[in-house]
């Protein structure tokens, strides 16, 4: 690795599309307009960073003289595109944490839910069995929280904490319940959908948030943290239950014990449960808020293939509604 | 396989069913009918009924619900039970039908039965992941460059994982698993870095450590990690599954990998050490025999009841369908989302 590989990283781009003749590419904080030729630079000097290849190659690729390269990265920096590795804090509190997971959370739910399905369901492309299959590993999902909640509280080690986690499992524990209401109104029994299995992305959701609450309470949280982001409001989960009950014919009574379930959450308050821990953290490391950090958006990369694990299994007529467990007996 | 079952019905052989089994046409059997016949699917078999035999499974389809006895189901549609028991115990053999029994009778499976029904379910839940679109792509040179490389640095994750699963298992074995597992663990451990030697030709071996699995491969190796806990023997039966997809000992699979390999080589010249790497895995695992380590695995295990059955098979369907899921997430999250390789987030990389 170069010197200047080691120094620069590329800064998460969420969205890139041509504008104006050139490219727009948003950031968190920002929008940055590049021309074509810039945004073809761009794209080669973010492969090469973290590549073998020594700068003579990247000159070459962008025929720019090596001594320019430097120069040109400085304005990439300047842009926000890039950022220096050494300019990180070495360290900062909790609420600081808070701080800067607030500033991108927007973002990275943008990201998770910009899988095609939810505009092919705002659209009157998707169907009842769509909507059906998405409550059902909804309902999976919400009665895992028993494999992961209280598995947080153990792994907890501040009591201050450990109660938050508990007080979050004992407001949580049976809301499947709203689930299989629903689920119910669109006629399935409840000995049939108890005794169904998850799709695997929806069994690989409550897996990860176990591997997080045995690795660090804090990257448990931010898992949390961003799956009550998304219920912080009806302003946000209206839309899709109101669109989808007039395209798909879903009943209203299929309807209601959803919005109980989250009119529940915001009652709870549960989207300030992260800075109520946070709070309670004096100090994290570089590595420690990397580490947290990462979980988080990698429960936001697992939202989006949870989706497409839902449409591709759900938009298949012949496949069972829902799945049952395999019987040598009877299979 | 497939099996005929003509118009001459034997009407008194011999019985092989009791009066209390109950007959269940397969969950998942398909009947299709086609000039008469009649052609019943299930996992790998099939069978054609044509003729009385096609005439009276028409009669008898609705009855096959696991719920009513042979003779019941003779006394409600005006037939000879002798005839109705000879069709439903060629359709048992045939594989396309079950028998229940009104009473739980406990039988017991020894571990090389186990293994056979578990080959057989095994080949069949794989054809999924043998099909999948992602193959094509690589081998006509459709795929995506983040798709080709991600496809590296996904396997490179899932074999490094051994260290967490494989771990987690040896540590959780059963008295009877414990050599077997223990034994698997220390021969695959190092196996992560022929890989990380294939992607060190492109990436500084500090990236690659640092890189992240897809969510998808993380599903995968955590699917693994969570049955290493629960149970031994199910656990390898999922870990088994994954293990026949390596074992290409046999011409045919194996000149199907190499195929896979020379078409990589000439579509993406770049992966020639990585696809070395691939090769070298492959040997790697083939010199260790691993082919016949579930087979040993079995040989050493009591019997086992309907229920451990159940959950080691679950356990193996279910590390199909994560498999295919691992499939998926290279064709579909590197087509969506094209950087590779994938580095964690720090304090400013958002």
């Amino acid at each position: 690795m170069t010197p200047i590989q080691e120094h620069y990283r590329a800064k998460r781009v969420y969205d890139a599309k041509p504008a104006n003749g050139g490219w727009e590419l948003r950031l968190a904080d920002r929008t940055v307009e590049l021309g074509s030729r810039e945004y073809d630079w761009y794209q080669k000097v973010t492969s090469w960073l973290p590549s073998v290849r020594g700068i003579a190659d990247l000159s070459r690729e962008l025929g720019m003289d090596e001594a320019k390269v430097p120069r040109f990265m400085e304005t990439l920096a300047k842009s926000g595109l890039l950022y220096k590795a050494d300019d990180a804090p070495s360290s900062m509190t909790g609420l600081e944490f808070h701080a800067r997971f607030s500033s991108v959370l927007g973002s990275w739910l943008s990201e998770a839910f910009s899988h095609p399905f939810w505009e092919r369901m705002m659209a009157g492309k998707g169907s009842a069995r769509l909507f059906t299959g998405w409550l059902i590993e909804l309902y999976h999902y919400t009665k895992n929280a028993n494999r992961h909640m209280p598995l947080s509280c153990a792994h907890a080690h501040e009591k201050p904490i450990k109660q938050l986690r508990a007080k979050h499992y004992a407001e949580e524990w049976n809301h499947y319940h709203y689930f299989m209401k629903s689920l119910k109104a669109l006629g399935f029994t409840e000995p049939d959908i108890a005794a169904s299995v998850p799709l695997p992305m929806t069994l690989a959701l409550s897996n990860f948030m176990r591997q997080a609450a045995r690795e660090d309470v804090l990257a448990y949280s931010i898992c949390s943290a961003v799956l009550e982001g998304t219920t912080t409001d009806r302003t946000t989960y209206n839309p899709y239950y109101e669109k989808s009950a007039e395209l798909y014919g879903i009943p209203r009574d299929a309807v209601t014990p959803i919005y109980q379930h989250l009119d529940l959450d915001v009652q709870y308050q549960h989207s300030d449960l992260f800075q109520d821990i946070l709070k309670h953290v004096p100090t994290m490391s570089a590595e420690r808020a990397s580490k947290v950090l990462d979980y988080g958006h990698q429960l936001v990369e697992h939202i989006w293939l949870w989706t497409d694990n839902i449409e591709k299994y759900y938009q298949v007529e012949s496949n069972p509604m829902p799945r049952h467990p395999f019987d040598a007996a009877v299979d | 396989m497939s099996t005929a079952v003509s118009t001459a019905l034997p009407s008194s052989a011999k019985s092989r069913t009791r009066v209390d089994d109950l007959p269940l046409l397969r969950r998942g059997a398909t009947v299709a009918r086609q000039n008469g016949h009649v052609v019943i699917r299930h996992l790998r078999d099939e069978v054609i009924l044509d003729g009385a035999a096609a005439q009276l499974f028409g009669k008898l389809e609705a009855q096959l619900d696991g719920k009513t006895a042979i003779d019941a189901i003779a006394a409600k549609l005006a037939e000879k039970p002798a005839r109705l028991r000879a069709l439903v115990e060629q359709l048992g053999k045939a594989g396309v039908l079950a028998f229940l029994s009104s009473k739980d009778d406990g039988a017991l499976m020894t571990g090389v039965e186990f293994y056979q029904v578990h080959r057989e379910h095994c080949l069949y839940w794989l054809q999924d992941v043998y099909r999948h679109p992602l193959w094509e792509k690589m081998t006509t040179g459709t795929a995506s460059r983040a798709q080709v490389i991600g496809f590296a640095f996904e396997k490179y994750h899932y074999i490094e994982a051994a260290f967490e699963h494989m771990g987690i298992a040896a540590a959780n074995a059963s008295p009877e698993m414990m050599p077997h597992l223990a034994r698997h663990f220390i021969e695959e451990y190092t196996h992560g870095d022929i890989y990380r030697k294939g992607l060190r030709s492109l990436f500084p071996d500090d990236v690659i450590l640092r890189s992240q699995p897809l969510p998808s491969t993380r599903a995968l190796v955590n699917y693994l990690s969570e049955s290493a806990q629960t149970g031994s023997l199910s656990y390898y039966a999922g870990n088994e599954l994954l293990q026949m997809t390596e074992n290409t000992g046999d011409d045919q699979a194996g000149k199907a990998v190499d195929d896979f390999y020379s078409a990589m080589r000439k579509h993406y010249p770049y992966t020639d050490k990585l696809i070395d790497s691939f090769i070298a895995h492959t040997k790697a695992d083939q010199k260790l025999g691993h082919a016949d380590a579930f087979l040993l695995m079995c040989e050493s295990v009591p019997p086992l009841t309907r229920r451990e059955v159940n959950e080691a098979l679950n356990v193996a369907k279910n590390m199909a369908e994560h498999l295919l899921l691992f499939m998926d997430g290279i064709d579909t999250f590197y087509d969506h989302f094209a950087t590779v390789p994938r580095l964690p987030c720090d304090p400013l990389s958002e």
